[in-house]
């Protein structure tokens, strides 16, 4: 598990890059960093990979400070938005070279994964593609065989298929080895499909933190004509509301509730018409945020 | 087998990265070992085309080749340099790449294992280098048999020196990246880190010149504390030259000792730097925001004094309102200079104003204390009590040193020699001196006459001045008699009194007037050396000031290089010892030797008549006057006579004294500037005039002793 706590970070005196995050990031999960453009993402990583030392707060891997602590450096592998490689070499050369620095390091796996996503293991990697270096960074993340792989804007210019690839070598190894994918994104939708838990970054500080699914069955949107305005204050009496539309006679209300409870009181009350309907991960983000004062479209949907 | 994790495999992979730099620094050593060698050890064998050498001879030759070119080479140390701060550079330059520092840091290995891995490996590359180009250097000269046992120690001696140099400046490139986020930046601080301590003195030297009237120009240190770079150009040539490799490897050993101290403190300083250092460095300017207001005071404090040095020279009316603007506009605008690199953006040049404004104020500060003296610098004089001892050289009192090495005799520094040898506890009487100094200035003195002095001060400061003694004034007799007449002074000032080991070399000894000159036998040296100290520990300042002398004792040495005593006529003991050889010659000779005599009037009246009234004279300062001696034209006031009859010319050998003799000590006024006196003698004259010299001989006239019949045909018409 990777706890982050208190986490602060400036790195100049008029603002904070990161201002008290405190995040924790189970084990065996798909854990979704979702932020704007200077949210903190890439500084929150940095500092869970060891690369940033914290002003304030600690973060710890399975207990142990990361920050210049090879002991939970083994554990991690940092995939950044922009993956170095050296000069003039191949994929080869680069296996080599963390082959010699993670002890599990699979090489087999690695050129039969090299090979599923037709890269060429001899051919210089600066004649790669933007989507080809983040596949070779992916794969050598994953073949380096540390319990948690942190990629920052890793899946922004992978292809469809290429992304389908990647997550079914993330479920594979999760299923295998347990292996816990840290994933930031600017892009929610990105994440959607992938993510098991999402947290939300904005302006150095975390919006909220929650299991997606735990989200989608707690809030519940539902369309409705109530008979008479004494049936929809019955209905709605002790449900705290995030949302609430009305176009005509036709209410659009969102929820905090389960799916049958949210029926239950419909059913109970006169309604004309009434239809409990599923919520996408984007309108629970709206309603989410909408609740703390934020536009979300505008923050993370454009 | 190498463990996958181990430091070796690790250094091992960290190499692969480097084969561009290990690629460089083979070349460059083999450039400089094997060109090297090559072109030496070709030169020995063109110079001896002729067959010049015997076998042996042109095998010693070749042996000195291989040495000089595989040894200790006086521009090595650029290459060193070069190399120094390509690995250094070159190794740590990831911490300034955001995407390295992102893949390196966040890696399972540890700060000080890479730190280690890197520092290392950059040794290796020098050491490997520069051994392949030693090895295949000596393979060469092995070859053509330039090879001796005494080489190769010399060889082993200049690597151990050359590396230890290597370690300083590798330190010091790793120090200048730890403290900079970008690689042009790092080789910015190297710069200036390399170079602050050398011109800091130099500009201070420079400002106190300038600024003092009371600087000394003798014994100012220019040498600086921290500097290898000033160490090694300083000391290459004296090593190189030294005759063994024993000889050589005692001179080394002190430097090599002071460069590791040096290199471990600029290696901890480098090791604490990067331990501290953030990863958001890279691609900063200055890797810790706490040094940029501290690195600019200095860097602005030291250019404005540099450009302030360079307006002093251009200043000739003594306007020192120039030195100032140029000091504070060089400040202002270093600082924005410094603030634009800080932030790498022209919009800056303006920010941080409040340190810019504390910096420039600094450079005001400094301006001020060397412009009002508020270290009251001129006016020291410590106390009696303060003083251990003193050096004192009175610039009448010309000598010259020479010191005897295995294989040369060469000359010593005025100032090296007295700070070794003069020990004067006559305090109160030098602090006397200097203290009439303050009081009188030098324009009310009689006869000024500039002193140089070392005070050793009992804390063991040495305190360097210099001031002016009025040698008319009669108070100051007694006590000058009692500082030239100490024996502290004599053995300290006369080489002669305490080491005559290098007089005992001289290849040639002569006794002259002026005119006439005679050679002393070499193998009795060691009795005129006796009655010389004899003689001269019975001088004082009453003697060389009141008497001129009679004769001057010339020992020559090798590369024409000499030294001179003058001979008083109270020097008995010499005298004796020369009239022994029958070279005691009388000052001057008879009229009847003379066949002619030619005075030159020159007719100072007419150019001070011109500084005082002339049109053009608008300046005060001697480069003006000397345009305006030229416009003169010098030769248009010149008036020459020349006399041929006896009587005149007896006449006028009274009142003549030779210009060849040293007469600095007498009043500056004992001859007459507008007279020369040129003296041809007769071809069959007796008197033992220097045949050798093309019977040209020079002599000055006492002032107001020209004969009226000169001053009559010399005059202007």
């Amino acid at each position: 598990m990777i706890e982050i706590h208190n986490l602060t970070k400036s790195f100049d005196q008029k603002s904070k890059a990161v201002d008290r995050v405190s995040v924790t990031i189970k084990e065996n999960t798909v854990f979704g960093l979702i932020g704007t453009n200077g949210a903190g993402k890439s500084t929150v990583l940095r500092m869970v990979s060891g690369v940033l030392k914290p002003d304030e707060g600690v973060v710890t891997v399975d207990n142990m400070p990361v920050y210049d602590n090879t002991e939970a450096k083994k554990r991690l592998f940092f995939i950044a938005d922009e993956p170095y490689f050296f000069a003039n070499t191949n994929a080869r050369s680069m296996e080599r070279y963390y082959s010699g620095i993670y002890e599990n390091f699979n090489r087999e796996e690695f050129y039969r994964y090299l090979e599923s996503f037709h890269l060429d293991r001899n051919r210089k990697i600066n004649t790669f593609s933007k989507g080809m270096k983040k596949q070779l960074a992916l794969l050598l993340g994953i073949c380096a065989h540390t319990k948690y792989i942190l990629c920052d804007e890793t899946f922004d210019g992978l292809d469809p298929v290429m992304r389908q690839g990647v997550k079914s070598i993330f479920a594979k190894e999760m299923e295998e080895r347990g292996l816990t994918p840290v994933i930031a994104s600017h892009n929610l939708r990105e994440l959607e499909d992938i993510c098991d838990h999402v947290g939300l970054l904005h302006k150095g500080g975390v919006l909220l933190s929650k299991d997606l699914e735990d989200m989608k069955c707690n809030i519940q949107k539902v369309q409705c004509v109530f008979s008479s305005v004494e049936d929809e204050l019955k209905a709605l009496s002790g449900l705290e509301i995030l949302k609430k539309e009305q176009r005509g006679s036709l209410r659009t209300i969102t929820v905090r509730s389960t799916r049958e409870e949210a029926a239950a009181r419909f059913a109970a009350v006169n309604t004309i018409f009434y239809e409990v309907l599923p919520l996408s991960l984007e309108e629970i983000f709206i309603s989410e945020t909408e609740v703390v004062g934020y536009d979300i479209k505008k923050l993370i949907l454009g | 087998m190498i463990s996958r994790n181990s430091f070796w495999a690790s250094s091992l992979e960290n190499h692969k990265r480097k084969i561009g730099v290990w690629i460089i620094a083979v070349l460059a050593q083999l450039l400089v070992y094997v060109g090297g060698v090559t072109v030496y050890l070709s030169r020995i064998r063109y110079w001896n085309q002729d067959g010049r050498w015997t076998p042996e001879q042109f095998r010693q030759q070749m042996v000195q080749a291989a040495q000089d070119a595989l040894g200790f080479q006086p521009f090595l140390w650029l290459v060193v340099t070069a190399l120094a701060v390509l690995i250094g550079g070159q190794g740590f330059a990831y911490l300034n790449n955001r995407r390295k520092v992102d893949l390196y840091h966040s890696v399972p290995v540890s700060r000080k294992r890479r730190f280690l891995v890197i520092y290392l490996n950059g040794i290796m590359i020098y050491v490997g280098a520069t051994l392949v180009g030693l090895l295949a250097g000596i393979a060469i000269a092995a070859a053509q048999r330039a090879v001796s046992g005494a080489v190769l120690a010399v060889v082993g001696i200049a690597f151990a020196w050359n590396l230890m140099f290597f370690l300083v400046v590798y330190h010091l490139m790793i120090l200048a990246v730890m403290l900079t986020g970008h690689d042009l930046l790092a080789l910015g601080m190297f710069a200036v880190l390399a170079l602050y301590e050398p011109a800091f003195y130099s500009c201070i030297s420079s400002f106190r010149y300038y600024f003092f009237e009371r600087t000394s120009s003798y014994f100012v240190p220019f040498t600086t504390r921290f500097s290898a770079f000033e160490d090694y150009t300083d000391h290459v040539y004296q090593i190189k030259y030294l005759g063994t490799p024993q000889e050589m490897g005692e001179t080394v050993l002190p430097y090599l000792g002071k460069w590791l101290a040096l290199a471990l403190l600029l290696l901890a300083a480098a090791y604490l730097c990067y331990q501290k250092r953030s990863s958001e460095a890279a691609g900063k300017a200055i890797a810790f925001r706490k040094l940029k207001p501290v690195l600019k005071l200095a860097v602005v404090l030291e250019v404005s004094m540099i450009v302030g040095g360079i307006v002093q020279d251009s200043v000739y009316d003594g306007n020192n309102m120039l030195i100032l603007a140029a000091m504070f506009l060089s400040a202002v605008i270093c600082c924005g200079v410094m603030e634009v690199l800080y932030e790498f953006d022209l919009k800056c040049m303006l920010c941080h104003w409040v340190s810019s404004g504390i910096a420039v104020l600094c450079v005001l500060a400094v301006f001020s204390v060397f412009q009002f003296d508020l270290t009251g610098y001129d006016s020291y004089v410590p106390e009696a009590e303060q003083v251990e001892s003193i050096v004192f050289e009175p610039n009448a009192d010309y000598q010259s040193y020479v010191e005897e090495d295995s294989q040369h005799i060469e000359y010593i520094g005025s100032d090296e020699y007295l700070m070794e040898h003069m020990y004067l506890t006559a305090v109160q009487e030098v602090l006397t001196l200097a203290a009439k100094d303050q009081q009188i200035s030098y324009e009310d003195m009689e006869d000024p006459r500039n002193v140089q002095v070392v005070y050793r001060l009992k804390s063991g400061r040495n305190v360097e001045r210099c001031f002016y003694v009025d040698f008319a004034d009669p108070d100051n007799e007694e006590l000058l008699n009692r500082i030239v007449g100490s024996a502290e002074y004599q053995e300290g000032r006369y080489q002669v009194m305490t080491d005559q080991t290098p007089y005992e070399q001289a290849q040639k000894i002569t006794y002259t007037t002026g005119s006439a000159a005679g050679i002393l036998p070499r193998e009795d040296v060691g009795r005129l050396l006796e009655a010389l100290v004899t003689d001269m520990a019975q001088t004082d300042y009453s003697l060389f000031r009141h008497h001129l002398p009679c004769g001057l004792l010339q020992f020559e040495f090798e590369d024409y290089m000499s030294a001179e005593y003058p001979i008083y006529d109270t020097y008995t003991h010499v005298l004796d010892y020369l009239s022994e050889y029958n070279v005691c010659y009388p000052l001057l000779p008879e009229a009847e030797d003379v066949a002619s005599i030619t005075v030159t009037n020159y007719h100072n009246e007419v150019y001070e008549d011109s500084l005082e009234t002339g049109d053009e004279m608008y300046y005060s300062d001697g480069e003006a006057e000397m345009m305006l001696w030229a416009n003169q034209t010098y030769e248009s006031v010149m008036v020459q006579a020349n006399f041929y009859e006896k009587e005149q010319i007896a006449e006028i050998l009274k009142h003549i004294y030779p210009s060849g003799l040293p007469a600095n000590w007498c009043n500056q006024d004992e001859f007459d500037s507008n007279y020369s006196v040129d003296m041809v003698f007769e071809q069959d004259s007796d008197y033992p005039y220097d045949r050798t010299n093309y019977y040209y001989f020079n002599y000055n006239i006492f002032s107001g002793q020209a004969p009226d019949f000169v001053i009559e045909a010399t005059a202007l018409e």
